[in-house]
């Protein structure tokens, strides 16, 4: 099994555990019968904007 | 769409009548519509205009129609998201019960996350968790030490952008635009993870106790490496070394992953307790302020009835004394 490795398969390609578990619940989700399916990918939108700040000042705000 | 409103009429009416005592009111009512009588009514019109106070009281109720509205889209959003909040608690409970809650923990890197909200108008929230954010800086600066802040919400940026702009590292907003829910935050949270060195986050946000009462709560959130050698200290982090891992997976790794999704399971719930003391808030100071709107408005209703009943009473006077010196 790969996740037996010395570092798991999704660490060693740079993705934190959040990343790897919103995948796999995604997967899941993808999986639901049809009413169901649309419902739960619905619900779960993204949307935030994040700025960096680099000495005071804010940079652009990027939108996920 | 409200707010701007609620503004623009704001502005309106803190011109003419700002003083609170009646009679005051009136003495300055009597003085703005004097002047406004010699532009607007004919030349010789004695009496006194009341059309000050009546704008003036329509306006107010206005603003009182207004907060009304905000309260009740408060009342019907804060019930959505209670139920929410609450059940988000669950997540986090397993996790202060297997590591502890160390709100003392003395580390080198400390960031603060600072939950607040996008819109205002909702009381005082967003100052407790600035206020707390700040004091939990001062308690966790030292030379050798580095604090930075990870701000949420538009309000608290604006609070901390004058004093501490230099510590800020992340800001965060538009996260309510959508229904708040778990892949959001923790895409959030992945972001943070990645793009704050830390040694232990501490997330400041209001807990949500009943529609008026909040706390301002700390949860903090340790790194790896400090649970370990906490652990190894024998310190307040729990026993782990009763849990058996299962899998070939070292300890380090499991704590790695650990408190990757403690700290977007306690961002979540963070952000939903926010959420809902937020509205609980607003709900309170919208159903103040409709009620300071109505004991304005039977002010100014005694103001205006005043006002009226003496022009009435100076047209008596003068139609019969006018009548009497005829006859006399």
């Amino acid at each position: 099994m790969a996740s037996n490795a010395a570092v798991p398969f999704w660490r060693a390609a740079g993705m934190t555990y959040i990343t790897y578990s919103n995948i796999c619940a995604n997967l899941v989700r993808n999986c639901l019968k049809e009413p169901h399916r649309s419902q739960s990918l619905n619900r779960e939108t993204v949307h935030f904007a994040v700025s960096k700040w680099a000495a005071g000042q804010p940079e652009k705000p990027i939108f996920d | 769409m409200a707010m701007a409103a609620l503004r623009r009429e704001g502005r309106r009416c803190l011109s003419p009548l700002t003083s609170p005592n009646p009679i005051a009111a009136a003495a300055a009512a009597a003085v703005r519509s004097s002047l406004i009588a010699e532009e607007q009514a004919p030349c010789g019109v004695r009496s006194i205009s009341t059309q000050v106070v009546r704008n003036r009281m329509k306006s107010v109720k206005n603003i009182q129609k207004i907060t009304k509205a905000m309260k009740m889209v408060a009342a019907s959003k804060l019930r959505a998201i209670q139920t929410k909040a609450e059940n988000s608690r669950g997540l986090w409970q397993p996790f202060t019960a297997l590591l502890g809650d160390t709100p003392s923990v003395d580390v080198k890197k400390n960031v603060i996350v600072t939950v607040s909200s996008d819109k205002g108008l909702c009381g005082g929230i967003n100052s407790t968790s600035v206020k707390i954010s700040k004091s939990l800086y001062k308690l966790n600066s030292g030379p050798d030490k580095e604090t930075k802040y990870v701000i949420l919400g538009e309000k608290a940026k604006a609070q901390l952008i004058r004093d501490s702009k230099k510590d800020i590292e992340l800001s965060i907003t538009e996260l309510q635009k959508n229904p708040l829910n778990y892949t959001q935050v923790s895409v959030l949270a992945d972001d943070i993870l990645k793009n704050v060195e830390y040694d232990a986050l501490r997330v400041v946000f209001n807990k949500f106790h009943s529609v008026v009462s909040f706390m301002p709560t700390v949860s903090t959130v340790l790194s790896p490496e400090v649970v370990e050698r906490e652990s190894e200290a024998g310190g307040e982090v729990g026993d782990l070394d009763s849990y058996e891992i299962e899998g070939g997976e070292t300890k380090s790794e499991v704590l790695q992953n650990l408190a990757e999704f403690q700290f977007s399971c306690v961002l979540f719930n963070a952000v939903l307790e926010n959420a809902c003391s937020e509205q609980g808030a607003r709900m309170s100071a919208m159903d103040s302020s409709s009620r300071n709107a109505g004991d304005m408005l039977d002010r100014l209703t005694l103001t205006y009835n005043r006002t009226r009943q003496a022009s009435i009473t100076t047209e008596l006077i003068e139609i019969i004394s006018g009548a009497s010196a005829l006859e006399g």
